[in-house]
């Protein structure tokens, strides 16, 4: 039931996606693309975060590790886009099974610091390491993916690939979610001793969870760099790993609707409110504020205000009853 | 035969002797219980069997494996099954989600089989009717059955149970009783139960294990035990012997 339901939200992002693609400006088509791209990297953090509890704050080294592995390997080796994503995808899984082995030790706080400071490593290796990643220079001229000779570069071509892949990722996380790793993802976060007890290697599923999590912020980097076509640190640096907790607190953690809706307010947003210049920033602490104060649930939990409480609600509720 | 098998334990928390040289053993089937005032180590006891707790000398033999240094995890494949003094279940998945977690113990079973064999448990358990409610809408009587039910879905050869019955009321408490007889006939599982409720205790236990300041100060069966005067000085009290269950 729930599984068919959210077969009918990837259809429904389907749907929504073209008619956009047929009426907004180039402009708007752009940052469209950028919170699809966004979309995939917070149904990834959702399922170390909203899944296992695993507070990371270093998310967007993932997605660069995955980006600057496909712009390197396209640009350099010459390969295939279609050949350097998944490549890109499978060595930032490793690389996050490799780190999350004596990372994952740590737990809540510490966790939180030892990946910002695992973000701010990225950057400084991505800024100096010149003959690799061109240093601050960044990476131009990155290839776009392309279907039969016809090259998707342009806004609309883009949006529906960005649409077609969030669409996969939604279904897989999805199916992972109603699966007996999902459940074991969830029972982690809810009482780590209890999971032990059901005879989860608790250690074993908190690095899947992370790997899992890091293919996904690898898959949209690669989105992300063959869409902007250029690289360079700043775009991983650990602001963008706050602002991807951001937008699924926003949106609802726990939940991958709540994850799409955060990327794509929390991307338009500032657009919208480009005239406030700086105060921007103030404006946005305060919405997290409001969010976390009158919405524990992410606006999501708005659902509860249209009907009455469904299941799904109350199992949220749950969810932010035993929020740390 | 002996399935689970805990030697010469001893735990300390700085000054405090927690368990000190601690022996006991359980059979296959058997269902043994500990008794003892707060603090006597029976938790701790029970951690230890469980790999919560690593002790400071002794061994924890399960099927004949020593297991004193293996993760909780593994010893739960190994058959051990467990619950907690609090009561602990997964509050962001629903009754029948919790002991599906439980099931999947069992790495080949498809998702419908899973579902089916943690639906069979649920029926026994009495839960049917509140198999797709979130946790957080039970009363915690119900909490502790789900939680039991989710221990038994590990399929376990031994289930350790610390203080089932602690904030039931009393119909709670009597098919709680029931259950617990049913399961070990149905399942021909070993229980190792940590109560306070005597009455509970007379009526299922075969042996009992009596434990003062992490010592083991008695064991035997249930009549022998409720006449030993070192136990009723420590635990159950002068008036005892003579007050019937
Ligand atoms: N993690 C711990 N740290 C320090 N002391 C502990 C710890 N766990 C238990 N103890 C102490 O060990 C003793 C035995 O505790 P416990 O096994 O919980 O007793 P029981 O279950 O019989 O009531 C108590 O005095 C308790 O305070
Ligand atoms: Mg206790």
């Amino acid at each position: 039931m729930r599984i068919l339901r959210s077969f009918g939200l990837a259809l429904c992002i389907l749907a929504a996606g073209g008619v956009l693609s047929l009426v907004l400006p180039e402009y708007h088509l752009r940052l469209l693309n950028l919170s699809v791209v966004a979309s995939i990297a917070v149904i990834g953090l959702n399922i170390a975060f909203g899944y296992v509890g695993l507070i990371s704050l270093g998310h967007a080294a993932f997605v660069g590790l995955g980006a600057y592995i496909m712009a390197i390997s396209t640009t350099r080796l010459g390969l295939s886009p279609w050949l350097a994503m998944p490549a890109a995808v499978a060595a930032t899984a490793a690389f996050a099974v490799a780190i999350g082995l004596p990372l994952l030790r740590l737990k809540g706080h510490y966790l939180a610091l030892a990946t910002l400071g695992l973000n701010v490593s990225f950057v400084i290796v991505a800024s100096n390491w010149l003959e690799m990643t061109g240093g601050t220079n960044g990476i131009a001229q990155i290839p776009s993916f392309s279907i039969l000779h016809h090259a998707i570069s342009d806004e609309r071509s883009f949006l529906w690939l960005a649409l077609v892949s969030l669409t996969l990722v939604v279904v897989v996380a999805t199916l992972l979610h109603h699966s007996r790793y999902g459940r074991a993802l969830i029972s982690v976060r809810d009482d780590e001793l209890a999971a032990e007890m059901t005879g989860i290697d608790t250690t074993r599923l908190k690095i899947m969870g992370f790997a899992f999590s890091a293919a996904y912020a690898a898959f949209a980097g690669c989105l992300f760099a063959s869409h902007v076509r250029f690289i360079s640190p700043e775009d991983f640096s650990y602001a963008h790993s706050i602002n991807y907790l951001a937008m699924l607190i926003v949106g609802g953690e726990g939940t991958i609707v709540g994850a799409i809706l955060g990327s794509v307010l929390l991307t338009f947003l500032p657009e919208w409110l480009r005239f406030l210049g700086n105060a921007y920033l103030a404006l946005f602490g305060l919405l997290v504020f409001l969010v976390l104060v009158f919405l524990p649930t992410g606006i999501v939990g708005l659902r509860k205000f249209v009907r009455g409480p469904s299941r799904v609600d109350r199992s949220v509720q749950a969810a932010a009853e035993v929020r740390p | 035969m002996t399935i689970l098998d805990a030697r010469n334990i001893s735990k300390r928390y700085g000054g405090l002797a927690a368990l000190t040289d601690v022996d006991m053993t359980v059979s296959a089937g058997e269902f043994v219980a500990i008794i003892g005032p707060n603090g006597a180590g029976k938790s701790t006891l029970l951690n230890v069997f469980t790999g919560l707790v690593v002790p400071d000398s002794g061994a924890v033999l399960l099927a004949g494996n020593d297991v004193t240094r293996h993760a909780t995890n593994r010893r739960i494949k190994a058959g051990l099954g467990r619950t907690f003094q609090h009561g602990r279940t997964f509050p962001r998945l629903t009754v029948l989600e919790n002991v599906m977690v439980g099931a999947a113990i069992c790495p080949t079973l498809g998702e419908r089989a899973l579902r089916e064999s943690a639906l069979q448990i649920i029926e026994q358990m009495g839960l049917a009717d509140i198999a797709d409610n979130a946790i957080r809408t039970l009363s915690y009587g119900h909490r502790r059955m789900v939680e039991l039910a989710r221990a038994v879905a590990c399929n376990p050869k031994v289930l350790l149970l610390d203080e089932p019955a602690a904030g039931l009321n009393s119909a709670e408490v009597a098919q709680l009783v029931k259950r617990l007889a049913h399961l070990r006939e149905k399942h021909q599982l070993a229980v190792v139960l940590i109560e306070h409720n005597m009455g509970m205790v007379m009526r299922l236990a075969e042996r009992i294990v009596v434990l003062n300041f992490g010592s083991k100060i008695a064991e035997g069966a249930p009549a022998e035990i409720q006449a030993n005067p070192a136990v009723l000085s420590a635990y159950l009290g002068e008036g005892y012997a003579h007050a019937r269950v």
